[in-house]
């Protein structure tokens, strides 16, 4: 782990030269870009331009073939996700990826297993150090139901919620861990548009109040060009376009990319 | 009208938190745990022993099972025999120091299960679902062959079984040929009143969530910072633990000593799981409904229907038997995957909402 946190503004996260490849199906070609602190980065592309595989590669699920990714100044080989999870990776998934038969508020408190760590000894009794431990989380847990306004469904196993709830819990989760990075994948797929309104409010509101720098792929053009400070285009594995969203807008490779023109 | 928690507002977290948030639950079990002390002296003697003991010793081990199984997904076939070391260290342990308190030894053999079960466990991390029960298998037969070729686990005795020696505990005997089988019961009622206990407490807090995450998406589960490897050895630790100690309390407080091959085999095993699939996967209440439902209904068959002047042969009982396991746990698969402990919480939901359907 590095010494120091990078201040806002400095690089938290670059990828460089990463290339990753499914037998022949090559996902990812020579991808480099960087992700500073405290800014929303979104990564944008086609259906399956590897957009998804990135995030996999950044905390630990596919390891890269070639191509080194440097965190927190620390450059990195190879990692499990459960070592991106302590190194303060969080993330959530294009298909929800959440506990199905859990509560709502059971699904948000796993986010603080790994800051839970009184010993399996207290764990038996439920009592003194493992009860005052998890009243305190469920202090925390309970901060960000309220933000996320999910009171109401606290109790619901959330097999049973709409999708729309569903990617709010999720986000939660991933909340709950108090990540330093946190990596969206499509947060807004799916939802109708007072959904997506309401997700995009809590992906700002995060950023403002705990300073989490957020990396998301998204579909949506507009909620790209609202949100994110600067925008890393993929196509086909490439990168073909990387610059502040009015920059990727006016890039003559992203508009063919995206009306499927030269290909 | 009756079951309702209106007026029972939480005002701190840990109420909140607690097992039985609503009051008519709490009272409920109370109820429940008065009359388990209570009225077996009252009962028949022959009841006692074959119904009462063996299934607060069937609720045990399916507890057990229930806590690798349900709350892990971790499926098992190996239960039988770890509740057959759970058997053997117990008698080894008080065989070579008889001094100590028998109960001791019988939570005591619970860790040498728990130790074999992490030896077993291992593949886990790499093989599940079928490929994991298969290994399991291997597991109960491995353990099963070990019991029959190693005498130095039943003391060199010729006829190959366990004999339960007497031993008391405050005075009364409570295993061996003068232990009565209310002494039995309630030495087996403590066990399971203080090792329930226990379990509800693992799952309500951090561990439990931990394995139910590592059960519901193995991938979300690292994400969160769990190491899946550590989570399901703690499981199959934990679980082992359980079906010893329901092992040792099997041949010592019910049997009585005995051909232990036959006691642990597969067939156990298989009673066990098909007892949590119909009580409730993933849920402790399941795992006693699921033991009371299988070990009554043949009780039933064989002596209650005679009784009733239904006349029914022991060999047709059986059979029946069959059939009618066979029949619940289809049923179940496919119908209500949570067992009864789902269509209890179903009906206690609509209680709660009685009379308007919402
Ligand atoms: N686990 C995998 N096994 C095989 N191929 C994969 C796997 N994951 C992704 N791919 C392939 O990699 C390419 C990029 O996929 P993905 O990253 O999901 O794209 P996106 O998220 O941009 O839609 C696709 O061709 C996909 O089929
Ligand atoms: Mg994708």
């Amino acid at each position: 782990m590095s010494a120091a946190a990078p201040r806002p503004g400095e690089t938290l996260l670059s990828v460089d030269g990463i290339s990753l490849a499914f037998g022949g199906v090559k996902a990812l070609t020579d991808v480099s870009f960087d992700v500073r602190k405290g800014e929303i980065r979104a990564i944008i592309g086609p259906n399956g331009a590897g957009k998804s595989s990135m995030l996999n590669c950044i905390n630990g699920f596919y390891q890269p073939q070639q191509g080194r990714i440097t965190y927190r100044g620390v450059e990195r080989r190879q990692m499990r996700p459960h070592e991106a999870a302590e190194q303060g990776i969080a993330r959530t998934f294009q298909n929800i990826a959440l506990f199905r038969g859990m509560s709502t508020l059971d699904n948000i408190m796993t986010g603080r297993l790994l800051r839970m760590k009184v010993p399996f000894f207290w764990q038996v009794w439920r009592h003194g150090p493992a009860m005052r431990e998890e009243i305190e989380h469920r202090r925390f847990v309970e901060g960000i139901i309220e933000f996320l306004e999910i009171e109401h469904i606290r109790k619901t196993p959330v097999g049973r919620l709409p999708y729309g709830l569903q990617k709010r819990v999720e986000l939660g989760r991933a909340l709950a861990m108090e990540p330093e990075l946190l990596l969206l994948d499509e947060p807004m797929a799916g939802m109708n548009l007072e959904e997506k309104e309401d997700m995009c409010r809590f992906i700002l509101d995060v950023v403002r109040q705990y300073g989490t720098t957020i990396a998301l792929i998204e579909h949506d053009m507009g909620v790209v060009m609202d949100l994110s400070d600067r925008v890393v285009v993929l196509d086909y594995g490439r990168k073909i376009a990387d610059g502040t969203p009015a920059e990727v807008k006016a890039d003559r490779r992203v508009i063919d990319a995206y009306l499927g023109v030269g290909h | 009208m009756f079951y309702r928690e209106a007026g029972q507002f939480k005002t701190s977290y840990e109420a909140d938190m607690a097992v039985f948030p609503i009051r008519q639950d709490r009272i409920g079990l109370a109820i429940i745990l008065v009359a388990a002390v209570a009225l077996p002296p009252f009962l028949d003697s022959f009841v006692v022993g074959t119904v009462l003991v063996p299934f607060l010793v069937f609720s045990l081990a399916a507890t057990g099972l229930n806590l690798l199984t349900g709350y892990t997904g971790l499926l098992s076939l190996g239960t039988g025999a770890f509740m057959g070391v759970g058997a053997y260290a117990c008698y080894k342990l008080t065989t070579i120091f008889p001094g100590v308190n028998i109960l001791v030894w019988i939570l005591a053999s619970g860790f040498f299960s728990a130790a074999i079960g992490v030896v077993f466990g291992l593949p886990s991390l790499r093989i599940k679902g079928f490929y994991l029960a298969v290994a399991t298998l291997a597991a109960q037969f491995f353990l099963e062959w070990c019991f029959v070729r190693i005498p130095w686990l039943f003391n060199y005795n010729l006829s190959g079984a366990i004999e339960a020696p007497s031993r008391s505990v405050f005075g009364i005997p409570i295993v061996g040929a003068s232990a009565t089988p209310l002494a039995r019961y309630y030495a087996i009622l403590a066990i399971v009143v203080a090792l329930t206990w226990i379990a509800s407490n693992i799952v309500h807090g951090r561990v439990g969530r931990a394995w139910m995450a590592v059960r519901d998406m193995d991938i979300a589960a690292e994400l969160m910072g769990i190491r899946l490897l550590r989570a399901k050895l703690l499981a199959f630790a934990v679980s082992s633990f359980y079906c010893g100690v329901a092992g040792a309390a099997m041949m010592f407080l019910w049997y009585g000593g005995g051909e232990a091959k036959d006691a642990f085999s597969i067939n156990l095993s298989f009673t066990i799981l098909f007892m949590i699939i119909i009580g409730g996967l993933g849920s402790l209440l399941g795992a006693f409904l699921g033991a009371a439902l299988l070990h009554l209904v043949p009780i039933f068959l064989k002596f209650g229907l005679p009784e009733l002047g239904v006349p029914i042969g022991g060999a047709t009982a059986e059979h029946l038997t069959h059939i009618l396991v066979g029949a619940l746990i289809v049923f179940f698969l496919i119908v209500e995957p949570h067992g009864l402990a789902r269509l209890w919480a179903t009906t206690k939901q609509k209680l709660r909402a009685w009379p308007f359907p919402y």
